[in-house]
């Protein structure tokens, strides 16, 4: 059972242009934003501001990572975000009260993670355009999250485990540490086990993958799934850490979480992909968002330059398809 | 049209060179091609017909070299320039839109207009003019994705006769047509022929160029080796131009003890597909299914293994009755299939060899967890040197491979698979001659390791001489089941098209 991975030979794949440009482009990129960083403002390269650009983005960079496998597997993306988010949020806090904050966390997951099965079901087995699906649930889970609580707020009561969300271990916020481990399970799940290859199958040729024996439905359809749950974590701590939550708790995540995909590589086309490659991305969102800051832009410029990147990224990735398509 | 006596030179290409990173593709290619004559360009997959094809329409710029069309040099050579010029490409791979009516895409990027609004009534008369010069009853209104591939291909070829080209290329343009649409076709390129269009002709299959082609150009390795007359060549003289040397042996046939059943299915149907199919293989036999295209032979494939299940009828797979109602189920149960449309439908393009290698069978080298990385390397090296992948890198996607090699990736798909039955769908389509003695000989070496297969093509010497037993679909019902020794063209071609009724 241990086999010895055999090293590595030198792999074709990276001597191509296009592959050596995207190997290190996110290092790169991550580097130049550091170095401008730096130059611009004495405060960015303090582990004060680091620590808390992160903090900041590691709530939505969950999402970013579940957003990776929708995106792999040909999903395009999830569009229901904000209404999970708000729906994982929403009932921990509304349940807090009658079955106290652990269960009620576990409560939130729950129900966010049921729409995101719903998506799967609707996308996966019923074959329903992505955008269309996710944008339908999206509405009505958010409509139903604000019957419930009437647009208002809800706050949270105090508990053991939102101490704990908003504490550091070893100097560094709970909250990273769960977008870390979340990824260290994430990343060799797409790239080591049967179900991230089937994830790449599907998305890379989804016929092909059928007549290969690959659960296609099931693989489309666990992609949403994971997307709903992390959607729902990602509500659960924000509400638990803020100590109130609002249906609006996730307005805006899926566009973070995409730009946060895109921008790492993965492909809006599906079929190629990494989980690392989004951790790069949302590493290089978070930095952007500082940078606007300290750089003394608006902050309302930040969507602007998200934007440009995200089409400057897509316009990339589609150069080098085509020119691999020609070959 | 000129009509001198000595033939004007529509197309000269002179000293052609184009190298990729890492490969030569052509080397010093002169091309001359006359008004009104039918030219073939054979050669190996890789021989750089396609690059050549790719240069002349303008996709590629040569590294160096010209190209003369119609006595003017060309430059700024562009894809817009030599369709302007009067030059249409016929392709393999089809490029319509499905969701158009046939008419529409015959018009597609030049619709007819009245003011602003597309004029349909003339966008209609025009395709059905052009279908009517093809010979064939399609019709304009007709949503292009309800037809069959071949009549796909028919308006594609329409697509291109409409524009009234001076030069067309077929690029492998029968490699999804049966006999009939093969016929039509070549009555269609001589008509064009006679108006003093240049015809460029690609295909493997030399009998069709003995029978169309007027001179016939062969490349190897990037090289311009030779252009004679068709009529002072044959095609074994072909092939060994091609291959540079002597193919004795085209489809090497292993004599074997036949064992016990592998494969019986009885009463097979699915409603409009085919209709009480009854037939079996035997461990070591290869079996043909013979048909003409749309008479179910796809269909029937496609249900044993899974992808349509049956409606009606039983199969019984190494005596033991399975029910196969999804590619899982039919894997599970020892089949495999490989597909007929490679592109849909076999390979992944962006994945890895190795990846397309071992998907159908990943979950066969994880533990619990992940997939054993260095054994999958181990497996997929071997099986590529085994079947001779070319180049020999299993870490490339597979979209940069050749057609034979990406054919060689799916059968080792699945033979990875360890299946009992192998079901081919048209195998050797659209592969180079090399490629093509590599997978008979694939085949041959499954068979003999006491596998089953079930093969269908739609070139009849293939089978011929491939198969232990031939079984003929004429119209979703079987019509004959033929011994080898009774196999002969005649015979299956008259159950084939319904002339002999079985007893």
């Amino acid at each position: 059972m241990n086999q010895l991975v055999a090293p590595a030979k030198s792999l074709d794949k990276s001597k191509t242009p296009g592959a050596l440009f995207s190997t290190l482009s996110i290092p790169i990129a991550i580097l130049v934003l550091v170095v401008i960083g730096s130059v611009a403002s004495p405060s960015f390269l303090t582990v004060n501001n680091l620590t808390n650009v992160l903090n900041a983005n590691s709530a939505v960079g969950l999402i970013a990572l579940g957003m990776t496998f929708v995106m792999v597997s040909g999903g395009l993306a999830d569009l229901s975000v904000p209404a999970n988010v708000a729906m994982g949020a929403l009932v921990t806090l509304g349940a807090q009260e009658s079955m106290g904050t652990g269960l009620a966390a576990l409560m939130g997951l729950l129900v966010a993670s049921m729409g995101g099965v719903v998506n799967g079901i609707l996308i996966g087995y019923l074959r329903i355009n992505p955008i269309i699906a996710t944008l339908g649930t999206g509405s009505v889970l958010l409509g139903l999250s604000q019957l419930l609580v009437g647009g208002g707020i809800v706050y949270a009561q105090p508990s053991a485990l939102s101490t704990f969300v908003k504490s550091s271990i070893l100097g560094i916020p709970v909250f990273i540490w769960i977008f870390i481990f979340v990824a260290l399970i994430l990343h060799p799940l797409l790239a080591r086990t049967s179900f991230g290859r089937w994830s790449l199958a599907v998305g890379g040729n989804y016929q092909a993958a059928q007549a290969s024996a690959v659960p296609v439905r099931f693989t489309k359809a666990a992609a949403f799934a994971m997307t709903g749950f992390l959607a729902g974590l990602c509500g659960v701590l924000l509400a638990l850490s803020n100590g109130q939550a609002r249906p609006i708790i996730g307005t805006g995540y899926e566009f973070v979480a995409i730009t946060a995909v895109v921008i790492g590589g993965t492909s809006v086309f599906g079929g190629n992909g990494s989980v690392l490659r989004t951790v790069g991305g949302v590493l290089i969102t978070a930095l952007i968002g500082n940078l606007i800051i300290l750089l003394g832009f608006p902050s309302q410029a930040t969507g602007l330059i998200t934007g440009a990147i995200v089409l400057g990224a897509v316009g990339i990735d589609a150069y080098f398809r085509r020119k691999a398509g020609r070959l | 049209m000129t009509t001198e006596s000595t033939p004007a030179v529509a197309l000269r290409m002179t000293g052609i060179t184009k190298s990729f990173p890492g490969v030569m593709a052509l080397q010093d290619v002169d091309l001359e091609i006359n008004e009104g004559e039918v030219h073939a360009i054979v050669g190996e997959n890789g021989a750089g017909k396609s690059t050549l094809m790719k240069i002349l329409a303008g996709f590629y710029q040569p590294d160096k070299g010209e190209i003369e069309v119609g006595g003017r040099k060309a430059t700024h050579w562009t894809p817009r320039e030599a369709r302007s010029r009067g030059i249409g490409m016929i392709y393999q791979e089809l490029n319509l839109v499905p969701d158009l009516s046939v008419a529409e895409n015959i018009s597609l990027g030049a619709m007819p207009k009245r003011g602003p609004f597309v004029d349909y009534r003339a966008m209609n008369a025009k395709a059905a003019a052009v279908l009517d010069e093809l010979d064939t009853d399609i019709d304009p209104g007709t949503r292009l994705g309800d037809l069959s591939i071949s009549q796909q291909q028919l308006v594609e070829i329409a697509k291109v006769v409409a524009r009234q080209p001076n030069i067309v290329v077929f690029d492998e343009p029968t490699s999804s047509l049966g006999d009939k649409e093969t016929r039509v076709l070549f009555d269609v390129i001589t008509k064009m022929r006679d108006r003093g269009i240049a015809i460029i002709y690609i295909s493997h299959r030399l009998q069709e160029v003995m029978e169309i082609g007027d001179r016939v150009t062969v490349l190897r390795d990037g090289r311009h080796i030779e252009t004679r007359d068709v009529a002072g060549i044959t095609p074994d003289e072909m092939v060994s131009l091609m291959v540079g040397r002597d193919l004795n042996e085209m489809f090497p046939k292993f004599d074997l003890e036949l064992g016990e059943q592998v494969l019986s299915v009885v009463g097979a149907s699915r409603a409009g597909q085919f209709d009480n199919v009854t037939l079996d293989v035997r461990k070591h036999e290869i079996v043909g299914l013979a048909g003409l295209v749309g008479s179910g032979r796809t269909e029937v494939a496609r249900a044993l293994f899974g992808l349509d299940p049956l409606e009606e009828g039983t199969i019984t797979l190494a005596g033991k009755t399975v029910k196969i109602r999804s590619p899982r189920q039919g894997v599970a149960a020892g089949v495999a299939l490989v597909p007929e449309d490679r592109k849909g439908q076999g390979i992944i393009p962006g994945l890895s060899v190795r990846e397309n290698f071992t998907l159908p069978v990943i979950t066969r080298i994880t533990n619990a967890l992940l997939i054993f990385l260095g054994k999958e390397r181990k497996i997929v090296t071997e099986l590529a040197d085994r079947l001779k992948v070319n180049p020999p890198q299993v870490e490339r996607p597979l979209n940069v491979f050749s057609g034979g090699n990406q054919q060689k990736v799916v059968l080792g798909k699945w033979l990875l698979s360890e299946p009992k039955l192998l079901i081919l769908d048209e195998p050797t389509r659209g592969v180079d001659v090399g490629a093509k003695a590599d997978i008979h000989h694939i085949i041959g070496e499954f068979a003999q390791d006491g596998g089953g297969v079930l093969m269908i093509s739609s070139e009849l010497p293939e089978l011929l001489a491939v198969c232990d037993r031939i079984f003929v679909l004429h119209e979703g019902v079987i019509s004959a089941e033929i011994s080898r020794a009774d196999a002969t063209e005649e015979s299956v071609m008259r159950a084939a098209t319904g002339q002999e009724v079985a007893a």
